[in-house]
């Protein structure tokens, strides 16, 4: 007889409420006595806790283990590095599942392999199978000796940070792992888990220490969930079982791994990975999965059935095995299915709020006909009855931590309500009123501390809407006129000049050698940028295909980098992948432990060698430290590596100088940076590089003027590109004054918002900050609401997430700058009044607008600019072209 | 799951083998799940119910109940015409697990054959099954 299995909380479990049942050879708790209903809605409001020490822990040791897990598993686990994990297959020839697993590499020798409880005498022997040709390799089962327990949930991050004694939570992504002592023991920490929490984590630790873990954890007020409310939430959050969404299907016959959108992201056909156990068949199905992506259903008997959800429109529960008919005919059935609770939310957006209502409604996933698709109607035959269903492409959204948030079926999109006036003419009125009314409020009754923004003056303004705003003047330089610039339009005469001239202000405001003002934005500056560094490294070979940047190193987006310089933003199509990982090949720098703001100079030098990067790209849109290129210019020469050191200096533009940083004495190559935050221009982008003419690399100049024109612009925006030379000639005016008193008084804000007991991020010995920029951490998820409630209050700032934090919805950073309000006058003492009022807004919930407006009074009249009256004549004419 | 002893059977109901309660109310039956029935299933989260006019036999199947993780036929303990059924369980179901046999009763039907609810178990009688 076979004896049932138990987990070392089954005591626990047994007299806590847990009803008891037989899962998989193991005595497991399939509910507590709140029920599967309040578990599962517990587990997204709070956090859930949940015993998951059935499951199978193989461990692999030995030399040969990378190879063995390439050979056995299908994701690509030599991408992982230390520190990560990844969700992956065991795979049959046939290109089907014999189980589905998750794999960690805690530490650089040794691999845990995580599988189903009722699947893992099985996995154990086809492993073992396989073992024979694969001499190093030492594989152990840990489940009994090592514990897993998982903590899910919004509130689960408090509940781990209150535990930790020490040691760090991993970093706030997906499948980052860590190591921290809780009561005296080790506990080994994965951000993964079966909910679709965004907020989640797999704690590992040994059988002996489990229950003081657990119940530390339950002291926490953490609740404990059983397998019922565990395979509710993966339902709802789309996630595959075995059995049901992966193995065979209701027919009996091999589910295709490609069936599921999640196991397909778990397949790597990267060369890495030889010649692994269902290559070929998972090749076919990839390529039958591309043509139905595309409509073409010519493969299809490859993959002749995928994995959708599916939600009931009329009454009724599908479960698993039920058939699924489209038009009265079989197009497949059920693989699970139930009714699944949800908290309702009201409101819009990032505002909207869970009332405190439950909802239930019956949902499920179906292996269906390839050719059907997202809004499909279908029927489901429940005992009988056929009830109306429909595909829908999710059931469950993760992407705004700390809250998954149901979606339902008739919710998936909320249309936009616009009421259009019929009455043109009433349309117009409205729309100048409504104009007046956000300039006044935005120009006279706001404290605006958003430190990407500034006002132009008002003569760059009013420069900006003359004449040439209505034209083109495409032009380039022609080698058969010696290089001269060829425009293409008449009437150009003018803005040709306004060019020249422009550059020539840059480039002495940059200490370069030339500047491209042609691009609109800092984002199209870099994206310019990219563009000629790949055509320049592609110079010698025209006719195959140009290949990318080989690697980039840079600032993370969770760091402070910004999305211009990441693959998610400008860099996207001209990074290489890294064929290892099968990502972007970027490289992020290591920050320092103590303030994340600050690159770790010493630990770059091993990975720039190990890297060789041929583009390193400093600056980012969280900034409060000058960046370190003198020190990336001597570890790129010590190296001799042939790499391009660029600083976006978006943010920090306006300060360049020697109260900030020169980058280029300080050995950068190309600058790029918008005209409009600290800068006090119109909006737009520029490019400066520092390669003379005698630089062999001047070649990469060139490549930028072309990628400027004719690569990312036609049309460059004359209007602002005059505005900008008016601000350009302000900038090289007043820099000296207006430079040291934005540093002054950011220092000052930081100091004072310190005082009256906020925290300020960065370092308190050089007063918080470098630069315009001054963070304040105003706790957890809090930014948002806080953002809002400085808006209120007529204090305009935006709201970021922190470096350890999971995503901008569970930001908990307002980021300020002060080089606006220090445009409008504002001194070091006014920065301290305004710290008092953001203070009393923030820590005590005031009102305080209308100190806020009758403040702003004091700061209408913009300085370091020209003044209209000294010009007088001029303006006059000017302004009468307005009428 | 609970202990019997912690559950509630009334002295004035009748009980069937599968679980159903029945309660004579003027010259209809009111019929529901026991609290044993309910504390079985867990969060009932479906109720599935017939159509008044509808007739049943005794021991027919006259709609479903279903709990998270499964379906329960629901039997007729006594045969006869539908005449009320308890709507308010479309949007609260879990008036079954809470309030079983007030709140959470199920249809009620105009019997054809008085009889057969005298035959049904008796409090101490249902305990005694349940207690095998």
């Amino acid at each position: 007889m076979k004896t049932i299995l138990t987990t070392p909380l089954n005591a626990w479990h047994a007299s806590h409420g847990g009803q008891m049942v037989e899962f998989g050879g193991w005595d497991m708790p399939i509910q507590y006595a709140k029920g599967i209903v309040q578990e599962h809605l517990l587990t997204r409001k709070e956090a859930g806790l949940f015993d998951v020490s059935h499951m199978g822990r193989f461990v692999f040791r030995g030399d040969d283990t990378l190879a063995f897990l390439q050979h056995v598993l299908t994701n690509n686990a030599a991408a992982l590095e230390p520190g990560e994990s990844q969700y992956t297959l065991i795979p049959n020839e046939q290109g089907g599942a014999i189980d589905d697993a998750y794999l960690y590499r805690f530490g650089a020798d040794e691999y845990l392999l995580v599988v189903n409880a009722a699947n893992r005498d099985q996995d154990w022997r086809h492993l073992q199978a396989r073992l024979t040709k694969f001499s190093m390799v030492e594989m152990i089962d840990q489940t009994d000796t090592l514990s897993m327990i998982s903590l899910q949930g919004p509130m689960s991050k408090q509940i781990m940070l209150s535990l930790i004694e020490s040691g760090q939570l991993p970093e706030p992504m997906r499948n980052r792992l860590g190591q921290v002592r809780i009561n005296g023991t080790d506990v080994k920490i994965a951000r993964t888990g079966y909910t679709g929490e965004p907020i989640c984590f797999e704690l590992f630790v040994d059988r002996d220490a489990v229950l003081d873990i657990w119940e530390a954890v339950i002291a926490q007020e953490a609740h404990p969930i059983g397998l019922g409310a565990r395979d509710t939430l993966r339902l709802e959050a789309g996630l595959p079982l075995y059995g049901h969404e992966l193995g065979q299907d209701p027919e009996g016959k091999e589910i295709p791994l490609f069936a599921s959108s999640l196991a397909r992201f778990a397949v790597s056909i990267s060369d890495l990975k030889g010649d692994f156990i269902g290559r070929k068949a998972l090749e076919k199905q990839f390529k039958a999965f591309k043509r139905i992506v595309d409509h073409d259903f010519s493969l299809i008997a490859d993959l002749p059935r995928r994995i959708m959800a599916v939600a009931l429109t009329e009454k009724g529960i599908a479960r698993a095995g039920h058939p699924v008919f489209r038009e009265g005919k079989l197009v497949g059935h059920m693989t699970s299915g139930t009714m699944v609770p949800c908290w309702e939310y009201e409101g819009a957006g990032i505002a909207s709020q869970r009332t405190g209502a439950q909802g239930r409604r019956a949902i499920g996933l179906a292996l269906l006909n390839s050719d059907l698709y997202e809004g499909d109607v279908l029927e489901v035959e429940i005992r009988g009855k056929r009830t109306r269903a429909v595909i829908v492409p999710y059931h469950l959204r993760s992407e705004a931590p700390p809250f998954a948030r149901a979606i339902p079926w008739d919710r998936i999109q909320v249309e936009k309500a616009v009421a259009i006036d019929k009455q043109t003419f009433r349309k117009v009125e409205t729309l100048l009123a409504k104009t007046i009314a956000n300039t006044s409020w935005r120009q006279a009754a706001c404290v605006n501390l958003i430190p990407s923004e500034q006002t132009p003056s008002s003569m760059t303004r009013l420069l900006s809407i003359m004449d040439p705003v209505g034209r083109y003047a495409e032009h380039k330089p022609v080698a058969a006129f010696s290089d001269a610039d060829v425009f293409y339009y008449q009437g150009t005469e003018f803005i040709a000049e306004v060019e020249t001239l422009l550059a020539a202000e840059l480039v002495q405001f940059l200490g370069c050698v030339d500047v491209e003002a042609r691009l609109v934005s800092g984002q199209m500056a870099n994206m310019a940028l990219f563009s000629a560094l790949v055509d320049y490294i592609n110079r010698s070979d025209r006719k195959s295909e140009q290949r990318r940047i080989r690697k980039v190193m840079n600032n993370h987006i969770i760091k402070g980098g910004h999305l211009s310089a990441q693959p998610m933003g400008a860099l996207r199509d001209f990074v290489a992948r890294d064929p290892q990982t099968e990502k972007p090949a970027v490289v992020n720098f290591p920050v320092l432990e103590h303030n994340p703001y600050k690159i770790d100079v010493d630990a770059s030098q091993a990975l720039v060698a190990e890297h060789r990067p041929e583009l390193i790209i400093l600056g980012k849109s969280m900034t409060i430290h000058t960046e370190p290129v003198a020190a990336m210019r001597r570890m790129v020469d010590a190296q001799g590596l042939d790499c391009v050191i660029m600083y976006d200096m978006a943010h920090v533009l306006g300060l360049v100088g020697p109260h900030f940083q020169e980058p280029f004495k300080e050995g950068a190559d190309i600058v790029t940076g918008s005209t409009h935050k600290t800068y006090f221009g119109t909006q737009r982008g520029i490019i400066g590089s520092n390669y003379a003419e005698t630089d062999p690399r001047h070649e990469l100049w060139t490549a930028i003027q072309r990628r400027a024109f004719p690569g990312s612009v036609s049309n460059h925006h004359l209007g602002t590109l005059l505005g900008l030379l008016l601000a350009a000639y302000e900038m090289n005016h007043f820099k000296d004054t207006y430079q040291q008193n934005v540093l002054a008084n950011a220092k000052a804000f930081a100091r004072a918002l310190s005082d009256c007991g906020m925290e300020v991020a960065g370092d308190p010995d050089n007063d918080y900050t470098e630069t315009h920029q001054v963070i304040l951490n105003v706790g957890y998820a809090k930014g948002p609401e806080l953002a809002q409630r400085l808006e209120e209050n007529n204090i305009i700032v935006n709201y970021q997430a922190a470096p350890q934090e999971e995503g901008f919805t569970a930001s908990g950073s307002l980021r300020m700058g002060v080089q606006e309000m220090t445009r409008f006058g504002m001194g070091v003492r006014d920065f301290q009044a305004l710290a008092q009022l953001v203070c009393d807004v923030v820590k005590k919930n005031q009102s305080v607008k209308d100190q806020v407006v009758a403040f702003r009074q004091k700061f209408l009249e913009m300085q370091y600019c020209f003044k209209e009256q000294q010009f007088e004549e001029h303006m006059q004419k000017l302004h009468r072209f307005l009428r | 799951m609970k202990e019997i002893s912690e559950l509630k059977f009334p002295e004035e109901l009748r009980y069937a083998e599968d679980h159903e309660w029945a309660k004579a109310q003027g010259d209809t039956v009111v019929i529901g799940i026991s609290d044993y029935a309910q504390d079985q299933l867990g969060d009932v989260v479906f109720v599935e119910l017939p159509q008044v006019g509808d007739t049943f036999a005794q021991g027919d199947e006259f709609g479903t109940v279903e709990s998270v993780k499964a379906v329960s036929e629901l039997y007729m303990p006594v045969g006869g015409e539908i005449v009320a059924v308890n709507t308010a369980l479309e949007d609260a179901p879990e008036l079954v697990n809470n309030e079983p046999y007030t709140g959470g009763w199920m249809v009620e039907v105009k019997v054809q054959n008085a009889g057969e609810l005298d035959a049904l178990m008796t409090r101490d009688a249902y305990l005694t099954l349940l207690k095998g």
